[in-house]
């Protein structure tokens, strides 16, 4: 074989259409985040199928299988006919299924570089907030760990949890790193609680708070730092097993 | 004791600022006597025109104050549970309301009533300087938050205020603490550093030790001369 030819099975990997893999999960993501994000609410048309190709960049066929995803997902419906077209569903509290899809999309690898991303500023904010909080800081904490502590729903428990720490962020005085949470939280808010199947695991989670705030409140910075960091990667672990049964499963 | 007249230059901006939230507070109250007189429930849509008393405060103080205006005590008005009647601008022409969460099923719920600003004058009934702390309800920047009980047939309805952006007081701050033998650092009631003149000690961290050499008044802050073991960071301070 002369050199530089391009063998078959290469030419099949190097050519293969997009659509295989990457493109449709990448176009499915976009919606789902845009979904989750509140960006398309619930019972909008979504443009026509060839616009909304175009609109992406991508084939039409990428399109069906990136709306086919959503539709396994609960995420969107079609209805034929006049009238008809895709809907978007997005109902007040996701659907574990929906969250399942939406967490599977993910790489191990985007998992645990978000994970590392919300440890290192989580960690930073807790060290801070250590340094600098005031006693009304710490009582407004106290409040925010006791609404989680009484969340009934995956919703509530997701809502009381960012606000947690986006509030040990602001203790850190920090106009940057709230806003960092912010968007930390907006991109795998939903996802945080999924894992957390057993009365044990949520009672383990709300055990961290409370030490990871006695740090705060005693003026430990390391300590906070530390137990901050852990906190997230337990959480991050948590998730990377949950995709990994779930990948198993189908 | 520091009398410097940078510092009642600080002090006579916020006391400006605090007679328009007054003025504020003063209008929403005579909307919701005049509702009652009328017996009429209280609406969303009346509370909008304090939107001219608003814009003007912001007019008055361009760049200073990043928002004004009021909220209303839960159940206080007919159609909304929670409201917010805040505006905001960029520049002076550019006021517009600003628009927050107030659903309580949803997951960006933005509950004011918690807030420190809200609860101090409610629980006091007099106004209230909280801050400087991360606003991440309203303005998402680093302010203080003057507000003032609003109150209607004795009965306190709601909170008037204005958020004043704190790097803006800071710079209203130094060169009065420049002005001092020692380094000093203007301390919030809390003890919350607001301006210092040492390198080592920023806004927003808790306040060291230090002798009071001034206090602001109507203001619940302090001037503290700082301790002489920061001295050698006095290398670090933009000429003056």
């Amino acid at each position: 074989m002369a050199p530089g030819a391009v063998t078959t099975a290469r030419a099949r990997a190097l050519f293969a259409p997009l659509d295989a893999g990457g493109r449709a999960e990448t176009v499915a993501r976009r919606l789902v985040q845009a979904i989750t994000l509140g960006l398309l609410l619930d019972g909008e048309r979504l443009p026509a199928e060839s616009e909304l190709a175009d609109q992406f960049g991508v084939s039409p066929v990428t399109l069906r299988g990136a709306l086919a995803t959503l539709r396994a997902m609960g995420l969107v419906r079609t209805r034929r006919g006049r009238g008809g077209g895709t809907f978007v569903c997005a109902p007040d509290e996701p659907r574990p299924a929906q969250l399942e899809g939406m967490l599977t999309l993910l790489s191990a690898h985007e998992l645990r570089d978000i994970g590392d991303n919300r440890a290192a500023i989580a960690g930073a904010a807790a060290r801070l907030a250590a340094e600098r909080a005031l006693p009304a800081d710490i009582s407004a904490l106290g409040e925010h760990a006791a609404r989680l502590r009484c969340a009934g729903s995956v919703t509530e428990r997701r809502r009381a949890d960012a606000r947690l720490h986006m509030e040990i962020a602001a203790a850190a005085q920090s106009p940057r790193l709230v806003r960092a949470e912010m968007e930390l939280w907006s991109e795998i808010g939903d996802l945080v609680w999924l894992p957390t199947a057993s009365a044990g695991d949520v009672a383990a989670i709300e055990a961290e708070h409370d030490e990871l705030l006695t740090a705060i409140a005693s003026q430990r910075p390391e300590l906070a730092r530390d137990l901050a960091e852990r906190h997230v990667l337990r959480e991050t672990e948590r998730l990377l097993a949950l995709r990994l049964r779930l990948a198993q499963a189908c | 004791m520091l009398t410097s007249a940078e510092l009642t230059s600080l002090v006579s901006r916020i006391e400006r600022i605090l007679s328009g939230v007054e003025r504020i507070g003063a209008l929403v109250a005579s909307i919701a006597a005049d509702a009652d007189g009328h017996g009429r429930a209280l609406c969303r849509e009346d509370i909008g025109s304090i939107r001219l008393l608003a814009a003007e405060l912001l007019s008055d103080h361009p760049g200073f104050i990043a928002g004004a205006g009021a909220v209303l005590a839960p159940g206080v008005l007919a159609d909304a549970p929670q409201w917010l009647e805040w505006w905001w601008a960029e520049t002076p022409a550019t006021v517009q309301r600003l628009r927050v969460d107030l659903d309580p099923a949803s997951a960006d719920y933005s509950d004011y009533t918690t807030t420190e600003w809200y609860r101090t004058p409610e629980r006091s009934g007099r106004w209230s300087i909280i801050g400087p702390y991360v606003d991440y309800i309203c303005t998402h920047q680093y302010t203080f938050t003057l507000s003032a009980p609003v109150r209607c047939a004795g009965r306190f309805i709601g909170v008037a205020g204005a958020d004043i952006l704190a790097a803006q007081v800071e710079r209203l701050a130094l060169p009065a603490l420049h002005a001092q033998a020692a380094d000093a650092v203007l301390v919030s009631a809390a003890g919350r550093v607001i301006a210092s003149t040492a390198a080592a000690v920023t806004p927003g961290m808790i306040a060291p030790p230090g002798r009071v050499i001034a206090d602001l008044g109507t203001l619940p802050w302090q001037v503290r001369e700082l301790a002489t073991p920061l001295r050698p960071l006095q290398l670090l301070r933009p000429a003056s």
